[in-house]
């Protein structure tokens, strides 16, 4: 197909979404009394979608740069709008995914909108717990990995702990945890920190054990001091190693983060998600996974920038 | 500066890994090599040369005898002797200017050095590349790099260990040009391993062949010719031969005919 024609497709397609919400009937009438009447947020949203795609194109005629991107970022684009296109029809126009329980998009944005200032209260802590967790968790590693990684009697000790208890997922002691610390968030840092502690610890030992002698040779030829050996070569030679083990301990992280949540901890995205099912308002959970995706997503991207920074001198890297 | 060596009695024995029987890489070697010398150890692989130089640097502890430096008993490494390893040791998540500087500041000879990096850099044709990582150069400049890294903290002593046994001929040569004139210009003693005879011939003051199991000097073979040396010149044709022939690669009666 012709390049104009494929980066014009996510416009066409935003139109199109548009097109289906205001003028394919509904599956039912609603009232004004109906708490997920149709609006026009998603109107909105979509003419959002419509205004970008659209300056997106135009600017392609001034920039190569804006119009490669734009032709290659299209198709996914373009499937992407088309499920949701499939889905707005099958839920609100069709009816034919079971209601209540499947809200279309519209019902999702306002339950959004209307919980913005709680939603906004569950990402700030839910980010805390994560955060906390996760450095203290990431920092004890560094520190255990760069430790049995540089002493063969620490290597003895620590090792067969992370064989044995880092195949246990940590969640397994949430129970235990919930009972037996102080508070709940307490409980929740120090699950989080052990899910991450096994794999940063793991892959930190593995990266200094596998740092050529000779680069400590060499560093040993330069004078390089005890500390010096560690903080300056061991753990940036070892570094790559040691973002597997963060990328690795983040993912866990989360569904340690969430679930912690879900069973016990009384703030959160987790949190919001339970109290929503108990008053059966499923385009709020609904929305509420879709904040949780843009969080760990959000997350994530954070993690890499830093990695690909702090790797950048790495082959390939 | 004083980079005399003196080598008394060394013994060197390692446990094996496989038959736990006791392995004996250096019998009872003395050495002396007088301070501003080049001189090269060749030698068949198992001979004990990379283990003697590893222990004048101090990353081996001697089994009996000992190893003085400009005087002082050798034990642990230290900057004034300096060491290039065949695998190029450049830290490669820093530039090679931080490469430099990272030495310099850790022998604790930045001030002294003055800071003058970019000269260092600029000398040894790598301008350009003062901020590139190491996996971004290429075989040679990567052991050009390692080379002035090691010679920017001014060791008394440069120990080479094959340092150019992983390049091309052609980089090869090149590098040897470099290695006589930064020797020339800073006067450090300078020992290197080697496989190549050729290039103990080009280098050296002073050529010791080893002989292996256990290791032991079988010859030290002085090289009379001034520098810069010609490798075609018939005088470096024999030195080459008589070497050869030391080592059991070149027999000893000269062929009549070919075939």
């Amino acid at each position: 197909m012709r390049n104009y024609l494929v980066s014009v497709l996510p416009a066409v397609v935003s139109v199109l979404i548009i097109a289906q919400y205001l003028l394919v009937p509904n599956f039912r009438q609603f009232t004004a009394l109906d708490q997920n009447a149709p609006s026009n947020t998603f109107v909105w949203f979509m003419g959002f979608f419509v205004v970008l795609f659209s300056a997106w194109y135009v600017a392609g005629f001034f920039s190569k740069r804006a119009a490669k991107a734009l032709r290659k970022r299209a198709p996914i684009f373009t499937a992407v709008l088309l499920l949701l296109l499939a889905y707005d029809w099958a839920t609100l126009s069709a009816g034919m995914l079971p209601q209540p329980f499947v809200p279309w998009p519209d019902a999702i944005l306002n339950a959004i909108i209307r919980d913005r200032e709680i939603l906004a209260r569950s990402v700030f802590h839910s980010l805390r717990l994560l955060f906390t967790g996760y450095g203290i968790g990431a920092a004890l590693g560094i520190i255990c990995g760069v430790a049995a990684g540089s002493s063969e009697k620490i290597r003895y000790w620590i090792s067969p702990v992370v064989k044995v208890l880092g195949s246990i997922p940590a969640v397994t002691w949430l129970p235990v945890i919930l009972v037996l610390s102080a508070s709940l968030f307490q409980g929740a840092v120090f699950l989080i920190a052990l899910a991450v502690w096994y794999p940063v610890t793991s892959t930190t030992m593995n990266g200094v054990l596998n740092v050529p002698k000779g680069t400590f040779e060499a560093a040993a030829t330069f004078g390089v001091s005890k500390i010096g050996m560690i903080f300056k070569v061991a753990i940036p030679a070892s570094s790559p190693f040691i973002f597997q083990g963060l990328t690795q301990g983040m993912s866990i992280a989360c569904t340690a983060l969430l679930i912690a949540e879900l069973m016990g901890v009384e703030a959160g995205l987790g949190w919001y998600i339970n109290w929503q099912r108990g008053w059966a308002d499923f385009a709020a959970m609904y929305g509420a996974v879709v904040i949780i995706c843009i969080t760990f997503f959000a997350v994530n991207a954070v993690l890499n920038v830093i990695k690909s920074r702090v790797l950048r001198w790495k082959e390939g890297g | 500066m004083n980079g005399k060596i003196e080598i008394n009695r060394l013994n060197k024995v390692f446990k094996r890994a496989d038959t736990a029987e006791n392995f004996c890489a250096i019998e009872d070697l003395s050495l002396e090599i007088e301070s501003g010398e080049f001189v090269s150890i060749v030698g068949t692989s198992g001979c004990g040369k990379s283990t003697l130089l590893r222990i004048i640097a101090g990353l081996e502890t001697p089994t009996h005898g000992e190893v003085l430096c400009g005087g002082n008993t050798v034990s642990g490494t230290s900057p004034s002797r300096g060491m290039v390893f065949q695998e190029h040791t450049l830290f490669p998540w820093m530039s090679v200017r931080k490469n430099i500087v990272f030495a310099l500041k850790s022998a604790g000879r930045f001030k002294m050095f003055g800071g003058d990096v970019d000269t260092l850099l600029e000398t040894a044709g790598l301008t350009d590349f003062a901020n590139s990582f190491p996996h971004q150069l290429s075989g040679g400049m990567r052991q050009r790099a390692a080379l002035i890294r090691s010679l920017a903290v001014s060791p008394d002593v440069l120990l080479l260990d094959e340092p150019l046994g992983a390049l091309d001929s052609f980089t090869r040569m090149v590098l040897q040009d470099e290695i006589i004139r930064l020797w020339k210009e800073r006067g450090n003693t300078m020992l290197l391993i080697t496989h190549d005879v050729d290039e103990a011939v080009y280098l050296s003051n002073r050529i010791i062949v080893m002989s292996p199991r256990p290791g032991r000097i079988a010859e030290i073979v002085s090289v009379p010719m001034s520098y810069p040396r010609n490798r075609g010149a018939s005088e470096f044709a024999q030195l080459r031969t008589r070497l050869l022939k030391r080592l059991n690669f070149a027999s000893d009666t000269q062929m009549d005919y070919y075939l």
